[in-house]
């Protein structure tokens, strides 16, 4: 198996994403897999007994951003998959490219805002680094959200 | 000897010393009655509680031999039984932590009646709180749990439970360096935990954990949006009053971890941002949930503390939370107005998967969730012509639930958020030291010479300024400090005594929560998910949109409580 791994995370700082990887796919005419992570870190500070079923939620939330992800690249005649997996973003990315032994992975840009889910900007570079070394993909990047 | 004649022997036997227990007792008795005299009386602070556990000796004027003692009970009366002989001269010491200690000598008219066996009545002690140091670490830790919640550095049971360790630290390891630390014991601190409360929270908990399985909420948002037909304007105030309707039954925290997802999906597929939805939802959630008992954590302090039933509620709030929330919708109509013109028309694919998703998963245990929790409201609402406590509803109806349905029991006790309940034990201990020390008695006594005797400056003091500060500090530990001040009010100012000041403390508190991103906890659990879906929350943005939600709704309220009661 072989193809482009999206990670997204909806809202409109993926739309560039997105577009880079529809971009991508037509360029090398390999299959597109649009990948969303639950992240539970935000259920901390307050709810800890709700975990199994905020996790069911998330999953069908994250469901319907990948498909509607799908949609788009589908109606540029791009074929495209969808995959949502539990955990942190970085591990998960790196998971899932190893899985499908991914040939390019599409990234957004950081994030200004403090976000511990998210990657700073220090640390995003050294993750493009392990990407590239542990899954053998090669990282691609959007352009920069300046709004 | 045959077994009938052993067993009516023994039965006789039985009966003999049965009746000469009675008669020594009823002897004993009556000679008490005919010999002891009492001294009885009532003590209290300068808010006119009672006080409990004050010890009041009975000395000897002369040399202060003690001659008798006894402790005030929870209405702050004793009766101190007088011994058979007593000195010429007699006086009666009364000592309780945290208060200055009280002697007053008896007059010998008041003695002589004493040895005649007649009992004598003081006449109402009032003890004069005592700054301890004991006062300064109760204030400290209070403060420090505030703050610890406020910044999220710790869970907020954690926070509750370091501040616990430190009271019952000090007042048990720091007694050995100093006695003023003392602030109480174990056993006194149980006695400011409010059962009622904790059994409430449990009951609904499950309740809870049952229906939000079935599908339902996913239900009413797919159902929402197909009312709408697909018009945004229609769609905001439908989703506003169906997840402000569940937020006055179950909890809101719940509703929005429910609500949430399935509204980013239904903006998703309308091409509008999610939060012109979300945004509404949980500020109706906040402000709806006042409506009920068991709409918010605070309603159920406050109704327990106050003796507020579900009727009450209802009736006293409901029609000024129907005012807010047309406000409420009027206002979020206007500043999404931009965004709700965006809608597009809806994708059929993903409108295909949102109505699948907006199938009821289990009708079975809907329809048993729906009887037994109507069966629920109905006790809610009757219940206190036969003194049904709210708590026993809950564990009732949670109960007939687990019979009838037969759940996964250990699922269901997970679903039980023992974290909170845990929060809410250590939370009523913790304000139970601030109490136990005087500093409430302080805030309340300040409070009352700024209101003076002004009603209406007691009511629309006691709404903002429970609103302002539920906007920066958690709400639910400043509703728990802040009862027994608005009990002082309610005393102590004319035309108050008909709890409209507890509505008061009720309606800010709650709707204080709109005011700002950590003013409730289910504004935070939706900008969580909300930043997950890429459509983040800051804590200016909901500033921005928040705090003239809150002074709109608080306002409306405001109006209403006052025409209501005045």
């Amino acid at each position: 198996m072989s193809g482009i791994v999206c990670a997204i995370r909806g809202g409109p700082t993926s739309k560039p994403t997105i577009a880079k990887a529809i971009e991508l796919a037509k360029e090398t005419n390999l299959v597109l897999h649009f990948l969303y992570i639950v992240n539970l870190d935000f259920l901390t500070y307050t709810e800890s007994s709700r975990v199994r079923l905020i996790k069911e939620e998330m999953h069908e939330m994250g469901d319907f951003i990948v498909l509607a992800a799908q949609e788009k690249a589908e109606n540029e005649g791009v074929e495209a998959q969808g995959a949502v997996r539990d955990g942190t973003v970085s591990e998960g990315i790196i998971e899932f490219s190893q899985e499908i032994e991914a040939d390019y992975v599409v990234l957004g840009s950081p994030r200004a805002e403090h976000d511990e889910n998210v990657f700073t900007r220090e640390r995003f570079e050294s993750f493009v680094a392990t990407v590239e070394e542990e899954s053998g993909a090669r990282v691609v990047l959007s352009e920069i959200e300046t709004s | 000897m045959k077994p009938i004649i052993r067993k009516s022997l023994l039965s006789l036997l039985v009966i003999i010393i049965s009746f000469s227990i009675f008669v020594l007792t009823t002897h004993v008795e009556a000679q008490d009655t005919v010999l002891q005299a009492y001294l009885v009386g009532m003590i209290e602070d300068r808010q006119n509680e009672p006080i409990v556990g004050a010890e009041v000796i009975l000395q000897d004027a002369d040399n202060g031999e003690d001659l008798a003692a006894t402790e005030t009970e929870s209405d702050g009366r004793f009766a101190l039984p007088i011994p058979p002989q007593i000195p010429e001269a007699v006086s009666v010491h009364i000592e309780r932590s945290h208060f200055e200690n009280f002697a007053t000598p008896l007059e010998v008219s008041s003695i002589e009646q004493l040895e005649q066996g007649e009992s004598l009545t003081l006449p109402t002690v009032t003890l004069e709180r005592k700054i301890t140091p004991a006062f300064w670490v109760a204030a400290v830790v209070f403060l420090a749990v505030l703050v610890l919640i406020a910044t999220g550095l710790f869970h907020n049971t954690l926070a509750t439970l370091i501040g616990v360790t430190l009271v019952f630290g000090f007042s048990y390891l720091g007694t050995l360096v100093s006695d003023g630390l003392f602030i109480f014991d174990f056993e006194r601190s149980l006695q400011y935990v409010d059962w009622n409360v904790i059994f409430l929270i449990m009951g609904m908990m499950i309740v809870i954990a049952v229906v939000e399985d079935t599908g339902i909420f996913q239900w009413l948002a797919f159902i929402a949006y197909r009312l709408s037909q697909g018009r945004a304007y229609v769609l905001l105030p439908i989703l506003m009053l169906f997840t402000g309707v569940a937020s006055a039954f179950l909890d809101n925290v719940t509703t929005m971890l429910l609500m949430t997802p399935i509204t980013v999906q239904i903006a998703l597929a309308m091409g509008i941002n999610p939060l012109a939805l979300l945004i509404p939802e949980v500020m109706a959630s906040n402000v709806i949930g006042v409506s009920t008992l068991v709409g918010t954590p605070t309603n159920i302090l406050i109704g327990s503390f106050a003796e507020i039933s579900f009727n009450d509620f209802l009736i006293n709030l409901t029609p000024g939370v129907l005012i807010a929330f047309v406000g409420l919708v009027l206002y979020t109509a206007f500043i999404y107005r931009q965004d709700l013109r965006e809608a597009d028309e809806p994708s059929e694919m993903l409108m295909e998967r949102l109505a699948e998703r907006g199938k009821i998963e289990d009708t079975e245990n809907l329809m048993k969730a729906g009887v037994v929790f109507a069966g629920m409201i109905v006790l809610f609402v009757l219940g206190e012509q036969f003194h049904l406590l709210p708590a026993v509803t809950a564990l009732m109806g949670a109960t007939a639930l687990l019979v009838w349905i037969r759940p996964d029991i250990e699922a269901m006790i997970e679903a039980v958020d023992w974290t909170t309940l845990v929060f809410f034990l250590a939370l009523f201990i913790t304000v139970g030291a601030i109490q136990e020390v005087g500093l409430i008695s302080i805030i309340a006594d300040l409070v009352g010479r700024l209101v003076g005797e002004s009603i209406v400056l007691a009511m629309v003091g006691v709404t903002v300024f429970s609103a302002v500060l539920s906007t920066v500090i958690a709400n639910i530990p400043f509703t728990a400090a802040m009862l027994p001040v608005v009990a002082f009010l309610s005393r102590t100012v004319p035309g108050a005594e008909s709890k409209m000041l507890f509505y008061c403390l009720s309606v800010g508190a709650a709707m204080g929560g709109n005011g700002s991103l950590i003013g409730a906890s289910a504004n935070m659990v939706t900008a969580g998910i909300a930043d997950s879906a890429g459509y983040p929350i800051t804590y200016g943005y909901f500033l921005k949109k928040g705090f003239p939600a809150l002074l709109i709704t608080v306002a409306l309220a405001m109006i209403w409580l006052l025409i209501r009661f005045l």
